[in-house]
């Protein structure tokens, strides 16, 4: 349990959560900015695996894709609240 | 959103949160963005000297269940030798990369429940746990192909003649079986329980491996930390 809380908070502090709110917010459209964020959460596995894929775990992976995707459409949500037009 | 035409007003948090979403009328937007900017400046720096403050041996010491583990880790060459280089706790048990360090963080939380617990707090229960303790910390570095040590030590860079000939022969074999440093080095920090072996095969099968380690080719830690004690001398 601590170490899928542990994962969950290591991307949210990093690229999925940070990159993923980022991207986000510079859309209206929900799904394409879960699909920014589960992308960028991609990126971060990779990058954090030297980009070798033997090295991907699938686990951390999925989590980081999740955190990706979520943080994206909580900045896709502060789009829709914070601006007029 | 709040809407600017809106003239009732509410209190409160409530009317904080309206005028949080409330578009600003006087700022200009590069105003905003470069305040923006210093201000998470501010706070990224803050977070990260934080972190590192929790990131050295007296963080990691000052609570009372760490004691026997530090004495323990300074009869060893990590902490005392020749060249006055060391590796401190979080050099071992805390990874560099950004994504791994926070995991470790948020997971080293339990420490500090049962710190308050007292699940450790006698040498007795101490002693009870030192095997659980133990397997956690070879499961994490088994899984990560002994990340940390790597941090300082790398086959690739090893001069096995300037090594003793059984240091250096066991090092080939590591080598050629794609074994990993945990794998032979499990007390090479803190004194083991007994039954390691046993355990330590259970955690790598666990883990979904084959042990490498048989009878034979148990690395005799007391003769290792004896080299190594003269060696620094």
């Amino acid at each position: 349990m601590l170490d899928f809380f542990g994962t969950i908070a290591g991307n949210i502090l990093s690229l999925p959560g940070i990159l993923g709110l980022a991207l986000g917010m510079m859309t209206r459209n929900w799904s394409l900015a879960a699909s920014m964020g589960g992308f960028v959460g991609i990126l971060n596995t990779l990058i954090f695996a030297h980009f070798s894929f033997a090295e991907i775990a699938v686990y951390d992976l999925l989590i980081a894709v999740a955190v990706g995707a979520a943080a994206g459409v909580v900045g896709c949500a502060i789009r829709h609240k914070g601006s007029l037009a | 959103m709040a809407d600017p035409k809106d003239k009732t007003r509410r209190k409160g948090l409530l009317g904080l949160w309206d005028r949080f979403w409330t578009p600003n009328g006087i700022l200009s937007i590069g105003f905003i963005l470069i305040a923006g900017f210093l201000t998470g400046i501010m706070f990224w720096g803050s977070f990260h000297w934080s972190l590192e403050l929790t990131n050295t041996e007296e963080f990691c010491v000052s609570c009372h269940t760490m004691e026997t583990n530090l004495g323990e880790y300074r009869e060893t060459i990590h902490y005392n030798n020749h060249s006055g280089v060391r590796a401190t706790c979080p050099d071992c048990h805390v990874p560099k990369e950004w994504n791994h360090k926070v995991k470790a963080k948020i997971m080293a939380a339990k420490d500090v429940y049962h710190e308050l617990l007292g699940t450790i707090s006698t040498e007795e229960k101490y002693e009870d746990r030192r095997l659980h303790m133990s397997a956690s910390v070879w499961r994490k570095m088994k899984a990560s192909d002994s990340r940390e040590c790597r941090n300082c030590h790398a086959f690739e860079y090893m001069d096995f003649t300037a090594q003793e000939n059984r240091a250096a022969s066991e090092h080939q074999r590591a080598l050629d079986n794609n074994m990993t440093c945990i794998d032979c080095h499990q007390g090479i920090a803190h004194a083991l329980a007994p039954g390691y072996l046993e355990e330590y095969k259970r955690v790598v099968e666990e883990l979904g491996g084959e042990p490498e380690l048989s009878q034979s080719s148990i690395v005799d830690l007391h003769a290792i930390r004896r080299f190594l004690g003269e060696k620094s001398e």
